[in-house]
């Protein structure tokens, strides 16, 4: 970012905060390719408050930065570990919360486990509550979220993803076939899914979970499609000897779930794993044809083409051992 | 005749001296975008020697399985057709169809992230 961009962003963000503060840029937390993480310094009056902005891409729309703040405030009332909504722009995808503390990066929380073994079963559980607390959220407000509970149209909605890619991709021509024939039978009561609860979307401190963020991908659906999400090889970042995001057991993630009221299913959890395997394969080929085509410069999206890949091995392996 | 040093040769050269020399003088975004850059250099040196002997393997084992022959991007193409909608359900063809899939995978690996197939 150059400093031009930085004294425009700063202006911008003092503009959109109560009492219009002066916005000091001090750090940048994360630089996923959807979207930007900043620690801010606002100071008004000689005092010096701490929050953290988070601007989409143009990859995201307006809905769902909507969406997110919405949630966040019923997850909050649920008793969800959330940051506090200072501000909020949806037509730049922006919002900004109170700094809350803890690490997002995902090799240094994969550190700070390292350092205190007990800290991975820890935040397992503390992840199995807080999905439990969220998949108990009150769906009546939030009827107009899409519902993506029925697994044989969660396959169709695939292929027409797939189908927009000008590249042929037969592993996910196959795990689209895969899906159908495995569909699951019994079908639940469609709870709020956050969408994309992984490693490197809430904060760890050494004492477990202090928040979850990142919930624009927040939806209507079947619960295990959150808790498969978190266990997949990709957000495990190379520690793969511990199946919830390279951290914890996934014995750990299911006790705390069950406890906090949550029911698990086995088959749907296996079936939600090759979906959203499938999902982000699909995702990484989208950025790829982005950059391909020319509507994006950025050498993180480009390099997404080679980790394609990736999600095909763990996707084939999946059906494989299925 | 192509000059010395190969494209390989270069590539490591290239990814040596981005994460020796000029990733300790960065930070923040800058350090990322170093790190993917040096990172898809080892690839590229990689794709450079193993690439066209594994396209080859590919396109040898997609021929057999969809008995005819052709180019590789002619033989995916015709392989993805195929496995098209749900209509025309063949699972042996399928199981067929997931080995061949799964070893192309594997190769690929050994260019984009070896160790990671293990």
């Amino acid at each position: 970012m150059t400093q031009e961009d930085v004294g425009a962003l700063s202006a911008r963000l003092s503009k959109l905060l109560p009492g219009n503060p002066t916005v000091r840029v001090t750090g940048v937390a994360s630089l996923g390719a959807q979207r930007r993480t900043l620690f801010l310094d606002l100071e008004k009056d000689g005092t010096t408050t701490k929050a953290v902005a988070q601007i989409a891409s143009q990859v995201l729309d307006g809905d769902n930065v909507a969406n997110e703040i919405r949630l966040l405030r019923a997850a909050e009332g649920k008793g969800v570990a959330v940051p506090r909504i200072l501000a909020e722009d949806v037509a730049t995808g922006t919002v900004v919360s109170e700094h809350v503390e803890g690490e997002s990066i995902p090799r240094r929380i994969l550190r700070l486990v390292e350092a205190d073994p007990e800290l991975g079963g820890r935040l397992a559980s503390d992840c199995g509550t807080a999905m439990a607390q969220i998949h108990q959220i009150p769906t009546d407000e939030f009827r107009d979220l899409q519902d993506l509970t029925d697994p044989v149209r969660y396959a169709n909605e695939m292929e027409k993803l797939l189908d927009t890619l000008t590249a042929p991709h037969p592993t996910f021509r196959l795990g689209i076939r895969w899906l159908r024939r495995n569909a699951i039978r019994d079908l639940p009561t469609p709870v709020v899914v956050h969408g994309d609860f992984r490693l490197g979307n809430f904060l760890a401190t050494e004492r477990g979970l202090s928040a979850v963020l990142d919930w624009e991908l927040v939806h209507l659906g079947d619960p295990m499609e959150d808790l498969a999400w978190l266990c997949l090889r990709t957000w495990r970042f190379g520690a793969d000897e511990n199946e919830v995001g390279g951290f914890g057991s996934l014995d750990a993630l299911r006790r705390a779930y069950e406890k906090a009221s949550g029911v698990w299913r086995e088959d749907a959890f296996a079936w939600w794993t090759v979906a959203r395997t499938l999902w982000w394969g699909l995702g990484l080929a989208r950025q790829t044809q982005v950059f391909i085509e020319g509507g994006a410069t950025s050498i993180v999206l480009a390099a997404s083409g080679r980790r394609v890949v990736e999600l095909e091995y763990d996707l084939l392996k999946l059906m494989q051992d299925a | 005749m192509l000059d010395r040093p190969d494209a390989a040769t270069l590539l490591r050269g290239m990814a040596a001296t981005l994460s020796d020399d000029v990733l300790p003088t960065t930070s923040g975004p800058a350090k990322h975008a170093v790190r993917v850059v040096a990172n898809l250099c080892r690839i590229l040196e990689r794709e450079f020697e193993l690439g066209a002997s594994q396209s080859e393997e590919t396109r040898a084992a997609l021929a057999e399985l969809l008995d005819r022959d052709g180019t590789l991007p002619e033989l995916v193409e015709e392989l993805d057709q195929r496995l098209r909608g749900d209509a025309a359900t063949d699972e042996t063809f399928d199981a067929k169809a997931l080995e061949v899939v799964l070893d192309d995978v594997e190769r690929r690996l050994q260019i984009d992230r070896p160790g990671y197939a293990s």
